[in-house]
């Protein structure tokens, strides 16, 4: 059927996207990526200092760490909402996917905003926390790495979540029933069953998490102090003030080199170990 | 760097005849508006017109009102308006021998590379009534228009008139003064003043100090010992934020934001014991094609009468001492020029900043990292 639709050489279809894409973005990224041997002049020198200089290796540091940890609880707190999506009525399925996907629709600035309006010392968690007796000063929710771990969680967590859904709702129940009939107690039947099965579900969630972690400058920039600069916000600070091309494309390839890396070992992992199905 | 402004440079040299051809359309554009004029029988109207840039906004409005009109009205000279400034526009403009504008408003930091480079027109002390800005607000290439400080800002809820951070070392002091800090973090200048200060430096020996590893070293260890109650901010607006939210209850703010807060109801004042000045100038970028109005357009900008209606309208501190005379004593007290003020603090050293920018602000990021 779909066979007698498609025209011979659909390959024009795809030509304005690939214009767009080859002139906004082809074209400057790899402007960006030369600069980082020929300015300002032809050499490894900028990638001699990011290894000399203390300060990108730390900011790299940074970076791996802030969007590990962010994948990490993404993965915790969106795994029994997941299940509960999964495996729950489909009133309370409607109803979660409301509630996580009315944030996703709204402006990643003004979220972080809200955070900070939320998350201050005069903000609204402290006060209804000191107002609960429960704390006698503000706790500093804010202007530091928690701060950008709240902010980046929550952005982030649809990432996590829909693609655990998709894997959980194709899981047979029989297995974990058929488990539960030949004796195995809930707790060993989630781990021996139900866990393995929605393996690749964590799995892509998590990469999808931690690739677009990699890359992320708003929320860092906001909610964090001046020890939680991450790769994004020192390639903005490399051109913008200090005019250096070459480094900033230096930071550029290492930043691309890291999602790519990344991106291959979770396809490989993905492919080989969970027997990802390709459509 | 030089290396792309070169390619840029050479880019527009390559369509200069079409820039030519532009700006000829103007010419004749711009004399047939004058026409009206010369039959009204203005002896000055045919003067070419003097293209002014400046940072747009509320600041380059009451420039205009106060600065290029008056000038305007009394010789003639028709004044174009143009903005924002923008650094490396002006940078490239300069190197292709083309320069649009002909009166340029600037940052300290920018002048003084800009001398180093050979960016600007020197001016010419006899079309000028230098006398009327003091030395310190003036070098041979640009004169100062307004002065702005870093000053130590509080909170009045927190602390009062009488019992507030009165020094740089009183900031530090966690103990007698609880509660966070405020600091820029967009840049190493001020802060470094401001630790060397708060270690017992005079203001006098703060750069004499700075030059050397140890006293960048004891001012780095200074700003340890509150880094853990600071909050940093990036731009000017954030500063003002923090006051206004109540976040803070002291720290560094410039003077022209704290009383903007302070306008709009935050409970913030500013203490003048050692603020930091830092100026605005004015140049005429080199291969200007009008020398002679930009002189003219500068010298009326030194007008005390222009620079206090300037204030009032904006509280930006006049380079004219005599300007004070007509500012309002609500406005006057917020100036960095005031002399009260004035005589608090000094002046920003730009030829330190300029040479010991780049090492400094290495050393300010680690330790912002660490």
């Amino acid at each position: 059927m779909l066979a007698s639709l498609r025209p011979r050489g659909a390959g024009w279809l795809v030509l304005p996207a690939a214009v767009l894409l080859l002139l906004f973005f082809a074209v400057p990224i790899s402007w960006l990526l030369a600069a980082s041997v020929s300015y300002p002049q032809l050499g490894l020198q900028n990638f001699a200092a990011l290894y000399e200089k203390t300060i990108y290796l730390r900011v790299l540091g940074n970076t791996v760490v802030i969007s590990g940890v962010t994948t990490f609880w993404c993965a915790i707190i969106g795994y029994p909402l997941a299940f509960t999506m999964a495996n729950g009525s489909p009133r309370v399925r409607r109803a979660l996917v409301f509630i996580i996907l009315i944030p996703f629709w709204t402006s990643l600035l003004v979220r972080t905003f809200a955070w900070m309006v939320l998350l201050q010392k005069q903000g609204l968690i402290n006060d209804l926390l000191m107002s609960a007796g429960l704390i006698d000063s503000p706790v500093a929710l804010i202007y530091n790495r928690l701060g950008v771990y709240i902010g980046m969680v929550q952005v982030l967590l649809p990432f996590m979540i829909f693609p655990l859904y998709s894997v959980m709702v194709r899981i047979d129940k029989s297995y974990s029933q058929a488990a539960a009939t030949l004796g195995a107690p809930p707790i060993r039947n989630f781990f021996r069953i139900y866990l393995p099965l929605s393996l690749p579900g964590v799995l892509s969630g998590a990469s999808l998490v931690f690739i677009s972690a990699l890359g992320y400058y708003i929320t860092p920039a906001l909610l964090g102090g001046p020890a939680d600069m991450m790769i994004a916000q020192m390639i903005e600070k490399q051109i913008s003030q200090f005019g250096n091309w070459g480094l900033a494309g230096a930071l550029a390839v290492v930043l691309l080199v890291g999602t790519g890396v990344s991106l291959a070992i979770v396809h490989r992992v993905l492919g080989v170990r969970a027997g990802w199905r390709r459509a | 760097m030089t290396k792309t402004i070169d390619q840029i440079a050479e880019m527009l040299r390559r369509r200069e005849i079409s820039r030519r051809g532009f700006l000829g359309t103007g010419a004749a554009l711009a004399g047939a508006s004058l026409a009206p004029s010369l039959m009204s029988g203005s002896a000055f109207a045919a003067a070419a017109p003097v293209t002014f840039v400046s940072w747009g906004g509320a600041y380059q409005d009451a420039q205009k009102a106060c600065y290029c009109d008056p000038f305007t009205a009394k010789t003639g000279t028709p004044v174009v308006q143009d903005g924002p400034m923008n650094e490396s526009k002006y940078r490239t403009m300069v190197e292709s021998g083309e320069s649009v504008w002909d009166v340029a408003d600037v940052t300290h930091e920018f002048l003084y590379n800009g001398i180093k480079n050979n960016l600007f027109e020197k001016l010419d002390a006899s079309k000028l009534h230098l006398d009327r800005v003091p030395q310190q607000y003036r070098t041979d290439y640009g004169v100062g228009d307004i002065v702005w400080s870093y000053n130590i800002g509080y909170s009045t809820k927190v602390f009062t008139e009488e019992n507030h951070p009165k020094s740089w070392a009183d900031v530090f002091d966690l103990e007698k003064f609880p509660g966070t800090r405020t600091l820029n973090a967009d840049g190493p200048q001020a802060v470094f003043e401001v630790a060397t200060m708060a270690n017992g430096t005079p203001m006098d020996k703060v750069y004499e100090v700075l030059a050397t590893p140890e006293g960048v070293k004891a001012a780095l260890d200074k700003l340890s010992t509150i880094k853990k109650n600071v909050i940093f901010w990036d731009t000017n607006s954030q500063s003002q934020q923090l006051f206004t939210d109540g976040e803070v209850s002291c720290g560094i703010i410039l003077n022209g934001r704290a009383y903007d807060a302070a306008q709009k109801g935050a409970a913030i004042a500013v203490e003048w014991n050692q603020n930091i000045q830092s100026i605005d100038y004015l140049v005429i970028p080199r291969g200007s094609k009008n020398v002679e109005g930009a002189h003219g357009l500068i010298d009326e900008m030194m007008v005390a009468e222009n620079q206090a209606k300037l204030a009032n309208m904006i509280a930006y501190a006049p380079t004219n001492p005599a300007a004070f005379s007509a500012i309002d004593e609500k406005v006057s007290r917020w100036l960095s020029t005031h002399p009260d003020n004035a005589a608090k603090g000094f002046v920003i050293n730009a030829t330190f900043w300029r040479d010991h920018l780049e090492g400094l602000l290495e050393q300010w990021e680690n330790w912002k990292l660490s």
